[in-house]
């Protein structure tokens, strides 16, 4: 896949670290030159003042206090999302009479974005955590619903059949056949399902926060609903999307390496 | 390359979507007729546990009944408001897609051509892609304010990744023996790109596409939840703060409606652009 097709002379003058941070480390200067032009009073962030309100909102403890509450909603929600989603999937890969009654109900529900049962999960739940919860648990639970039921039925009818001719019981083959036949499946979903999870939870949080006047929802994403709405902190709001992009980014390597891990076969 | 492709995707359009139950249906043999009954069959299951629950709860403002949502959606059809709000939406996620498209389609070529132009772009992409569109939604209101432009920025900034990386995988897969043949018949460069990238790379595009679709219709029910005067994600915010639940449903039945209708279009376009990728075009 790395071939290219180097229609460019491949010069190698310039060493591949400097080049990989060229674009970056340009941006941030010019950012940081427009904004000295910027009057002092100004409103607009710049590199220097994000750092500045990283230490401060760490010192304060606010980030990592809203960090945790909205990283614990998406633990939860996700832990939701993946056991009905799995077990679901598990059903709907191993018996074409659930897909096929299944299928039509979870097509029509998929193309409903989390965000649009946020005013439904309001309504039932409050603005609270369980709102979260909710729809985290709905983000999470259609990539892993998906991959499960895929790898589940695409486990080889060789080896069951195998296992059922030497007479393993049912249960055995879900858990020594199928379940690893399945696990790359499933951890890829995982994986899509936690992307997802962590996107909904800053966005319902977000929403709370700007539909129900503060709310007392917590979190990053009402975190930066307050730096927009009430103190009006543009470098707080920078800082906050930094966390979430590494966060995202975390999570995105943390299951990489689970995956290495646990499916070594598969490389 | 598929692991820069999934990060962001709600519906995963990935790799190997179970098959449609058309598919299924064909395998085992099963009339098409008979199919569509089961369907029949599941959706009547559902909206009766549905009537039963509305009926158990007996809460018309947390679960309304399936004839009152019916009802709803029939006057917000017939009043015309639904069609406003739902072609307000469209709009939105169309200029964005267009934008989005203009934008990546062309830097992925050049990424995918140029070792040099990916050397220097590509850190950029990866520090900017986990930074979800929902993430920007803040910012953009300070820089856009609530209003058309910003629910479109932040589609087409959540359309840009999936086309590109899909883009750059495209172009690195072109197969090399025909790249290698057309060198040797001295095909000009030019021409290469054109008849035998651009086509190699096509099918990959086109899932890309239909990614981003999926990115952006996800992303504007926030954007315009939160930050806009107008549209389907305004509309649902809307009556549930009136607590009219009836139509917050009939919304979100609407919005799975030109979601799905959208996704079935662009499946479309690609059996029509890509007719030489059917079925292989993931694998």
């Amino acid at each position: 896949m790395s071939a290219t097709l180097a229609l460019s002379s491949a010069g190698r003058r310039t060493p591949d670290m400097l080049r990989a941070i060229a674009l970056p480390i340009t941006l941030l200067v010019a950012w940081q030159l427009w904004a000295m032009t910027l009057p002092d009073d100004t409103r607009a962030p710049s590199p220097a003042s994000v750092v500045a309100a990283f230490v401060r909102l760490c010192a304060s403890g606010n980030l990592p206090i809203s960090l945790a509450q909205s990283f614990g909603r998406v633990l939860v929600g996700f832990a939701i999302g993946l056991v009905l989603g799995v077990s679901l999937g598990t059903l709907m890969g191993a018996s074409r009479a659930v897909r096929r009654n299944i299928e039509p109900i979870i097509e029509s529900f998929r193309p409903i974005a989390p965000m649009a049962v946020l005013p439904i999960a309001i309504l039932w739940f409050g603005t609270g955590t369980p709102a979260g919860l909710s729809i985290v648990g709905y983000a999470a639970f259609f990539p892993m619903l998906l991959s499960t039921a895929q790898g589940v039925s695409r486990t080889d009818r060789n080896l069951v059949q195998a296992a059922r001719t030497m007479g393993v019981s049912r249960f055995r083959i879900l858990a020594k056949v199928i379940v690893p036949a399945a696990l790359p499946s499933i951890l890829l979903g995982a994986r899509l399902g936690m992307g997802v999870a962590w996107t909904a939870i800053i966005a319902a949080e977000l929403a709370v926060g700007a539909k129900s006047g503060g709310g007392s929802s917590g979190g990053i994403g009402q975190m930066m609903f307050i730096f927009y709405s009430y103190s009006i902190d543009m470098n707080g709001i920078v800082v906050c999307m930094i966390v979430v992009g590494v966060v995202a980014l975390f999570i995105d390597r943390l299951f990489r390496i689970a995956e290495r891990h646990l499916i070594p076969w598969r490389q | 390359m598929q692991r820069s492709i999934e990060i962001d995707s709600p519906l995963p359009v990935s790799p190997g979507n179970p098959a449609r139950p058309t598919l299924a249906a064909k395998v085992a043999g099963y009339p098409a007729v008979l199919s569509g009954l089961v369907t029949l069959r599941s959706f009547a299951v559902f909206i009766a546990i549905w009537w039963a629950a509305a009926a158990w709860t007996h809460s018309p403002l947390q679960l309304p009944t399936p004839l009152s949502v019916l009802t709803a959606l029939k006057s917000l059809a017939i009043d015309g408001e639904m069609l406003d709000n739902a072609l307000t939406s469209f709009t939105r996620l169309a200029i964005s897609m267009g934008i989005a498209v203009v934008v990546a389609v062309p830097l992925g070529f050049l990424m995918g051509l140029s070792e040099r132009a990916n050397a220097y772009i590509d850190p950029m992409v990866e520090v900017l892609r986990p930074i979800s569109g929902i993430a920007w939604i803040p910012l953009a209101l300070f820089i856009f304010g609530v209003g058309d432009v910003l629910p479109v920025f932040i589609m087409t900034y959540v359309a840009c990744f999936p086309l590109l990386l899909n883009t750059i995988a495209g172009v690195r897969g072109t197969d090399r023996r025909l790249l290698a043949a057309a060198r040797t018949m001295g095909v000009p460069q030019s021409r290469i790109v054109r008849h035998v990238v651009m086509p190699g790379a096509l099918p990959t595009i086109m899932v890309g596409l239909r990614l981003a679709f999926a990115g952006a219709w996800s992303a504007i029910i926030a954007a315009e939840l939160i930050g806009s005067p107008s549209g389907l994600g305004f509309a649902i915010e809307w009556y549930r703060q009136l607590l009219m639940s009836p139509k917050v449903f009939a919304y979100i039945i609407a919005i799975g409606a030109v979601g799905y209708s959208c996704d079935v279009a662009l499946q479309a376009l690609q059996r029509t652009l890509t007719p030489w990728a059917r079925g292989t075009e993931l694998a």
